[in-house]
């Protein structure tokens, strides 16, 4: 498609497998834990069982955020951030901003977390950092959105991690569509009775091209995220605002105005939401308080993007008076290309703005990113298998990883259901994934060959997922009459898949020496 | 509307894409089926027709509809690749 000189060529063959070979299976496990990530939300209603389904924000909250106040110091009445917890409930985060003493820009307060009734249920002091964490009943979800952000590594070291490796996804992308000289004429084009090299490339190549234009929004749009918060917001704040990092939110993300500090009894926040709802015809995902019991109090809804747009909507309410002022652009007071530019990014990257449609897409493009990494690193393999014997580890690890992380995630869903009913979900499920991970690794190091290893691990893969739907059964999680009746059907179609998915599997690792006959490769006649 | 034109435009770029798969002449070569395949001036129109309900999507301002869509054509058009090599490995 696009000629490349030949030394030229060369060096993007270069760039692109070496791109590939030295972040390949960290980029692997970024990917498909965001692939899996797509669904956290199902995942978490379907892990714990989740049968609600009006949102909080449907639900008088009025009287529960005013008691809430009138106990919480006055000096945490700066900011109250409102979110949905566990199934449906409500969590208060009363808080002011803080600079520690090392410079960081810190939220300290208290997190409180309603039941069902409104009353609290568990009430955190601390920081952002110290309060937010894992619960009970979210520790799957939680624990794949975790991974997929940051690997585990503490931050900013994390984010910065998954940032790099999000260019070299961009990088690998970009080298990829330069070297590949027939992009449209390959791209139906799958020969399996060839040589593993050539059978690899071509698995790779297709569902590389299908998959491009994705790779460069969900590379772009990843790597934005995980740079945005450690290295831009930083550097903003240091050229324009003196180091002042809250200085800069109040002035890109804040509601400009004279401050007027006088007490002042806070408007009706159902009527907030009920109106946010009305105008958006969404539920919000977020609010955010100013000022609570100030007469300059502000209200901002956040809300999902209306049908047919993917640019999340924010409205702007005059928190005293629960009067709705104006939309809000997520960037600045008016709007502008680049405030839709990073309102967009969200969606973009998560494909949350279509419901379950969207979602779906998103997820299969996830999945067929994931392939092409794999198959990128196995072809990386294969052309120097002849020559290079002792790449062999490289081989195994390849292998342990790409088969190994699906085994571990599935076993640490398996201990989840298990641990929730007895509270200690929060230890058990990142515990479970160490432990099939150990598993996987001894399975690398001892099995007779990759092949033998590969299929052993989809095996035990598939047995686990398609294990999860009786072990939820059995620890007392909804049945589908139950669940499709509290109109939550996702719990039924999760564990429908689960369960199909898991068959298939078994199926599919049983068929497989069977199916990998080396047959010599078929060279495709020129035209 | 989103719902409705989505499923309308990637069910027809489906359709042309399974023809576009069905008449690929380096796939059929490959599979060594003995159809010469589209000439290349048929292939042509048929990736702008395959285009044209994305087009359409983009013209109503549904960024949704067109992101599923080219989404959903990537997806489909990937699939259409592996079950038609799967047919060829099944006539080896």
């Amino acid at each position: 498609m696009i000629h490349l000189k030949k030394d030229e060529t060369k060096l993007m063959v270069a760039v692109h497998g070496w791109s590939g070979i030295v972040l390949g299976l960290l980029l692997y496990a970024v990917i498909f834990t965001g692939m899996a990530a797509v669904f956290a939300e199902e995942i978490g209603i379907w892990s714990a069982g989740h049968v609600e389904t009006r949102s909080a924000f449907e639900r008088p909250m009025d009287g529960s955020i005013r008691r809430l106040a009138a106990q919480t110091p006055a000096k945490y009445h700066e900011g109250v951030d409102l979110f949905e917890i566990g199934d449906h409930n409500l969590g208060a985060f009363f808080h002011r901003h803080e600079t520690d003493p090392d410079g960081t820009l810190v939220s300290r307060g208290i997190y409180y977390q309603l039941d069902r009734k409104g009353d609290v249920a568990k009430a955190l002091h601390g920081t952002g950092e110290e309060v937010f964490g894992p619960r009970n009943d979210d520790a799957l979800s939680s624990f794949l959105v975790d991974t997929h952000v940051r690997l585990h590594v503490p931050n900013p070291w994390g984010l910065l991690l998954t940032g790099i490796v999000g260019l070299v996804m961009l990088v690998a992308a970009i080298s990829g569509l330069l070297i590949h000289r027939h992009l449209f004429k390959d791209i139906f084009t799958l020969r399996r009775s060839a040589s593993p090299v050539l059978v690899d490339r071509d698995r790779h190549s297709v569902a590389g091209t299908w998959s491009l234009p994705f790779a460069f929004i969900l590379a772009f749009t990843g790597s934005f995220f995980s740079f945005f918060g450690t290295i831009g917001v930083p550097i903003v704040a240091m050229a324009a605002f003196g180091g002042d990092v809250q200085a800069l939110n109040d002035a890109v993300f804040g509601n400009p105005g004279r401050p007027d500090p006088r007490p002042a009894t806070m408007g009706n926040m159902d009527r907030i939401a009920a109106d946010a709802i009305r105008r958006t015809g969404e539920v919000p995902t977020f609010i955010t308080i100013e000022n609570f019991g100030r007469a300059d109090a502000k209200v901002t809804s956040f809300h999902p993007p209306k049908a047919g747009d993917i640019e999340p909507v924010t409205l702007l309410y005059d928190g005293a008076q629960a009067k709705f002022l104006h939309t809000k652009p997520s960037i600045g007071t008016q709007p502008s290309a680049g405030g839709t530019l990073a309102a967009i990014m969200a969606p973009m990257h998560f494909g949350n703005f279509a419901g379950m449609l969207s979602k779906a897409v998103w997820f299969a493009l996830g999945f067929a990113m994931c392939y092409v990494t794999f198959t990128g690193l196995r072809l990386w393999l294969a052309r120097r298998r002849e020559d290079m014997r002792s790449l062999e580890w490289l081989d195994r690890t390849v292998m342990v990883v790409g088969f190994g992380l699906p085994f571990a995630l599935v076993c640490s869903a398996a201990a989840f259901l298990i641990a929730m009913p007895l509270g200690s979900a929060t230890y058990w499920t990142p515990a479970a994934f160490l432990i099939a991970s150990g598993v996987a690794i001894l399975g690398g190091t001892t099995a007779p060959s990759v092949a033998a290893l590969g299929r052993a691990l989809q095996f035990a893969t598939g047995l686990v997922l398609a294990g999860l739907v009786p072990l939820r059964w059995i620890s007392g999680g909804p049945g589908w009459g139950r669940a499709i009746e509290a109109g939550q059907p996702i719990i039924a179609a999760l564990d429908l898949a689960f369960l199909l998915a898991g068959i298939w599997m078994v199926w599919r690792a049983a068929a497989l020496p069977a199916r990998r006959l080396p047959f010599p490769a078929r060279p495709v006649p020129a035209e | 509307m989103t719902m409705l034109l989505v499923l309308v435009a990637t069910a027809i770029s489906a359709l042309i894409l399974h023809a576009l798969c069905l008449g690929d002449p380096k796939r059929n070569r490959a599979a060594g089926m003995r159809e010469a395949g589209q000439t290349k001036r048929q292939r042509q129109v048929l990736t702008a027709a395959i285009c044209l309900p994305g087009l359409i999507c983009a013209l109503t301002g549904d960024a949704a509809a067109f992101l599923i869509w080219l989404g959903g054509c990537g997806v489909i058009g990937w699939s259409l690749a592996i079950w038609f090599s799967r047919g060829a490995q099944e006539r080896d």
